[in-house]
C-alpha cells in the first residue's frame, strides 16, 4: 500500500515536472506567399507514346495554370527539376525536390486501357513530411484530359486548402461589343480558363444578368422583349427556352435558389418594385416584399433559409437580409455610401456587394450580420461580383470611362481572391460583363 | 418544260430557306457547347501509400483497382521485412537506369542531415498499419482529449515556468516567418490553432517527427480545416529544422518545445 502511494505520488510528481519543463511559443505570423508546388509531366509506356505524349503536356500545362492562378501556388519551373524518372511516380526522391524548395509534388502516368479510353493515375506527395497526400484514378475518354486536368488540380487544391476546388467549372458572361450606344450584348459561356468559349444567343435581343442553375445544366437571364424585359430560361443542353411566368410587369435580377427548384427575383409594377419566388414545378408565385420602395437583386444563402437583397427604403440603397417567406427583413449594411448587388457567399459566411462612395465603385464582402466589411477592390466603375462555388474568389466586371470622342470605353471580367489579393484579369475574345459562376460540372 | 421545272425548283428552295430562317421553332438552335464527359473516380491512397513497393505488388494492385471493389478487401498484404533491413528491396520498377539505392542514401545524408536512419524505420515500415503511415501526427502516446478550454487557455502559462527569455523566444518565433505557408483565406474559427510537440537535439536539428497534440482531430471530416492547417505547421517545422536554438548549455530547457500555430489574427 505504501509502495503503491509512493508510486502514485512519484509519477504525479515527474508529470508535474514534465509539463512545467515544457515551453510553449506562440506562431501568430507566417509568410503568405504561394506555397511551391512541382508539377511533372505524367508518364506513358512507349507503346501508347504516339496517343499520349501531347496529352501528357498539355495536362501538366492545364493543372500549372490553374494552380497558378489562384493565386495560392507557385508552380516551379520545370528546368530545376532534378529527379525526372518514371520511378518518381510511386516513389518520389523527396530530398531532391525539397532541394528546389517545392513543399508539394504532383506526379502521374497515363495509360490507355481497353483501346480508347484514358487512364490517369495522379499523385500529391508532400515533400517535406515524405507522405502521399492524395492518389485517384481517373478514366474517361482520351478527347476529356482538360475536364481530367481541372479535376486534377481541384483534387490538389481541396487537400492543400481543405477547401473545395473551383477549376471544374464554367463562367458565363454577356459578352459585349459595337459602341456603347449601340451595343450588341450576347450570352456567352466558357470554361473557367477561357477555354471552350461559345455564344448563346444571337445578339438580336439585349440580354442580362445571367444565372447558373446550381444543380441543373440551365440557365436564367434577363432579356427584353417587345421592349419589356423578362426573365427567361434557357436548357444549355438542349437549347429549350422559356419565359418564366407570364407577369403583367417587367421581370429582372433572376436567381435560383440552392436546391435549383425556384427562382426569386424582382417585379416591377407601377413603379414599385418588389421580391417574388416562383416554384418551377408548381409554378405558384409567392410575393416577399412588399414595400413602396425598390427592393431588387435577391439571392438566397446556401441553406436556402435567408434572403439577401437590395433596397432604397431608408433613403439610400442599402442591403438587408430576411427569411425566405419575407419575414424578420432588416438592414445590415451601415457604413455610409450606397450598396447593391449583394450576393451570398456558398460558404455561408460572408455577403459580396458592390459599394458607390466618393465618386468610386468597390466590390467588398461582410459578414451576414453585415460586420466586418472589407473592401477589396476600387474602380472607377465595376460591379455585380458573383462566387467562386467554394466561396473563395469573386469575378465582377470592370468598365473604364470613354474619352470626348465617344472612345476608349470598355467592360472587362476580372476576378479576385476573397483575401483582396490575385486580382486577375480574365480574358474573353470580346468584352464582357455580368459575369456568373457554375458549381462544380457533375 | 426544263425551265419551269427549275423555276419550281428554285422557288420551292427558297421557299424552304425562308421556312427555315423565319419560323421561330428552328431558331431554337442546338447550342454547340461541349458535353460534359462523365469521369470514373476511384481511390487508390490506401492501396499505394506504401514507401518502396514492388512493381509485381503494384500490378495486384493496380489489378484490385480495375475490380472497383472493397478497397480493403483487395489490398495487397505487405510484408513487413521491407524496411527491416538496410537492405533496401529490390525494385524492379526502379531498374531503368535510375536510382541507386546508394546514392539515395548518400544524398539523404547530405541534404538532410537531421533524420536519423531510426526515425526513417519508425516512419517506413509495418505497411499493415497503413492508415497511421498516412498521419505523420499519430504517435503511440496515449491520446488527450483537447477540450474546448484548451483553446482558450492557450495564452495562460499558468502551469508553466518560461525559461526562455522573451528575445530568445523572439528568435525562434522569427525563423517560423519564413518556413510558415499560412494557408490563408480559411473561415474565421477561433478554434484553429494548432499546437505541435517537438523534440530537439542540441544542435536544434529535430530528434523525432514533430507530433500534433490533437492528432485525432485531424482525422475528423468535419475538421478539414484544422487538418490543413496541422498540416502546413508540421511542414513548416520540418521546414525550418534544424531551429536556430539559444545557448546549447541550457539544452535542458529547450530540449521539448511546444509550437502553438495560431492564425486567428491573420484570418480575421
Amino acid at each position: 500500500m505504501k509502495n503503491l502511494i509512493q508510486n502514485i505520488l512519484f509519477f504525479t510528481l515527474l508529470s508535474i515536472t514534465n509539463a512545467v519543463a515544457l515551453i510553449e511559443i506562440d506562431i501568430t505570423e507566417g509568410n503568405r506567399e504561394p506555397l511551391p508546388i512541382a508539377i511533372t509531366n505524367f508518364f506513358y509506356d512507349d507503346v501508347d507514346a504516339v496517343m499520349l505524349s501531347e496529352i501528357s503536356n498539355n495536362l501538366s500545362d492545364v493543372v500549372e495554370a490553374d494552380l497558378e492562378r489562384c493565386g495560392l501556388f507557385d508552380p516551379i519551373n520545370e528546368e530545376a527539376f532534378i529527379q525526372k524518372n518514371a520511378a518518381m511516380h510511386l516513389r518520389p526522391r523527396f530530398e531532391d525536390w525539397r532541394l528546389i524548395k517545392s513543399q508539394a509534388l504532383v506526379t502521374g502516368k497515363l495509360k490507355i486501357v481497353d483501346g480508347d479510353k484514358l487512364r490517369v493515375e495522379f499523385r500529391l506527395w508532400d515533400t517535406l513530411a515524405e507522405k502521399e497526400l492524395e492518389a485517384l484514378v481517373l478514366i474517361t475518354t482520351l478527347d476529356n484530359w482538360r475536364r481530367i486536368s481541372h479535376m486534377i488540380s481541384d483534387k490538389v487544391y481541396e487537400r492543400l486548402t481543405g477547401e473545395k476546388g473551383y477549376f471544374d467549372t464554367r463562367i458565363l458572361y454577356v459578352s459585349e461589343s459595337g459602341p456603347k450606344n449601340q451595343r450588341i450584348k450576347k450570352l456567352a459561356i466558357m470554361d473557367q480558363d477561357g477555354e471552350n468559349h461559345r455564344h448563346l444567343t444571337s445578339g438580336k435581343e439585349l440580354v442580362l444578368t445571367p444565372r447558373f442553375n446550381p444543380t441543373k445544366q440551365e440557365i436564367t437571364y434577363l432579356s427584353y422583349f417587345k421592349n419589356l424585359p423578362r426573365v427567361y430560361l434557357l436548357n444549355i443542353e438542349t437549347g429549350n427556352q422559356e419565359v418564366v411566368g407570364d407577369f403583367p410587369g417587367m421581370t429582372f435580377a433572376p436567381r435560383f435558389s440552392p436546391d435549383g427548384n425556384k427562382i426569386i427575383m424582382s417585379l416591377a409594377k407601377d413603379g414599385n418594385s418588389d421580391i417574388y419566388v416562383m416554384d418551377l414545378k408548381s409554378r405558384v408565385v409567392t410575393r416577399l416584399t412588399n414595400n413602396p420602395a425598390i427592393d431588387t437583386s435577391p439571392s438566397y444563402s446556401p441553406d436556402g433559409k435567408k434572403i439577401t437583397f437590395n433596397s432604397d427604403r431608408g433613403g439610400s440603397q442599402q442591403i438587408y437580409v430576411m427569411d425566405n417567406d419575407g419575414r424578420n427583413q432588416k438592414r445590415i449594411s451601415n457604413e455610409g455610401g450606397n450598396y447593391a448587388t449583394p450576393v451570398w457567399s456558398p460558404r455561408g459566411d460572408l455577403i459580396a456587394f458592390t459599394k458607390n462612395f466618393k465618386g468610386n465603385y468597390a466590390i467588398g464582402v461582410m459578414r451576414t450580420n453585415g460586420e466586418g466589411e472589407r473592401l477589396l477592390t476600387e474602380n472607377w466603375y465595376q460591379e455585380a461580383p458573383s462566387w467562386s462555388p467554394n466561396g473563395r474568389v469573386l469575378i465582377f466586371y470592370r468598365e473604364t470611362p470613354a474619352n470626348e470622342d465617344g472612345q476608349g470605353h470598355s467592360s472587362t471580367l476580372w476576378s479576385i481572391d476573397l483575401t483582396g489579393f490575385n486580382e486577375r484579369k480574365i480574358e474573353t475574345p470580346q468584352d464582357g460583363s455580368d459575369p456568373a459562376w457554375s458549381n462544380l460540372l457533375q | 418544260m426544263q425551265f419551269s421545272i427549275i423555276i419550281s425548283l428554285l422557288l420551292h428552295t427558297g421557299f424552304i430557306i425562308l421556312t427555315v430562317m423565319g419560323l421561330p421553332i428552328f431558331n431554337n438552335q442546338k447550342i454547340d457547347i461541349p458535353p460534359i464527359v462523365q469521369v470514373e473516380i476511384l481511390e487508390i491512397t490506401e492501396q499505394t501509400n506504401v514507401p518502396e513497393v514492388s512493381k509485381r505488388e503494384i500490378e495486384e494492385k493496380e489489378d484490385s483497382e480495375e475490380k472497383k471493389e472493397d478497397v480493403k478487401i483487395n489490398q495487397p498484404v505487405l510484408k513487413p521485412k521491407l524496411e527491416k533491413s538496410d537492405e533496401k528491396v529490390k525494385d524492379p520498377a526502379a531498374d531503368e537506369e535510375i536510382i541507386k539505392p546508394e546514392i539515395v542514401e548518400k544524398k539523404s545524408v547530405v541534404n538532410m542531415p537531421i533524420r536519423k536512419p531510426v526515425i526513417k524505420k519508425k516512419d517506413n515500415f509495418d505497411p499493415l498499419k497503413i492508415a497511421e503511415l498516412i498521419d505523420m501526427a499519430k504517435d503511440t502516446k496515449p491520446i488527450q482529449d483537447v477540450k474546448d478550454e484548451e483553446y482558450e487557455s492557450l495564452d495562460s502559462t499558468d502551469t508553466l515556468v518560461n525559461k526562455l527569455t522573451l528575445s530568445e523566444e523572439d528568435a525562434i518565433r522569427s525563423q517560423f516567418l519564413r518556413c510558415w505557408s499560412i494557408p490563408i483565406g480559411m473561415p474565421e474559427d477561433d478554434s484553429l490553432v494548432v499546437k505541435v510537440k517537438i523534440s530537439l537535439r542540441p544542435d536544434g536539428s529535430l530528434m523525432k517527427p514533430p507530433e500534433v497534440t490533437d492528432h485525432q482531430r485531424m482525422n475528423k471530416p468535419s475538421q478539414k480545416y484544422f487538418k490543413v492547417l496541422a498540416e502546413s505547421a508540421l511542414r513548416a517545422v520540418r521546414r525550418c529544422d534544424p531551429i536556430k536554438t539559444p545557448a546549447v548549455e541550457r539544452y535542458d530547457d529547450w530540449k521539448e518545445l511546444q509550437l502553438n500555430f495560431d492564425p486567428r489574427d491573420i484570418l480575421r
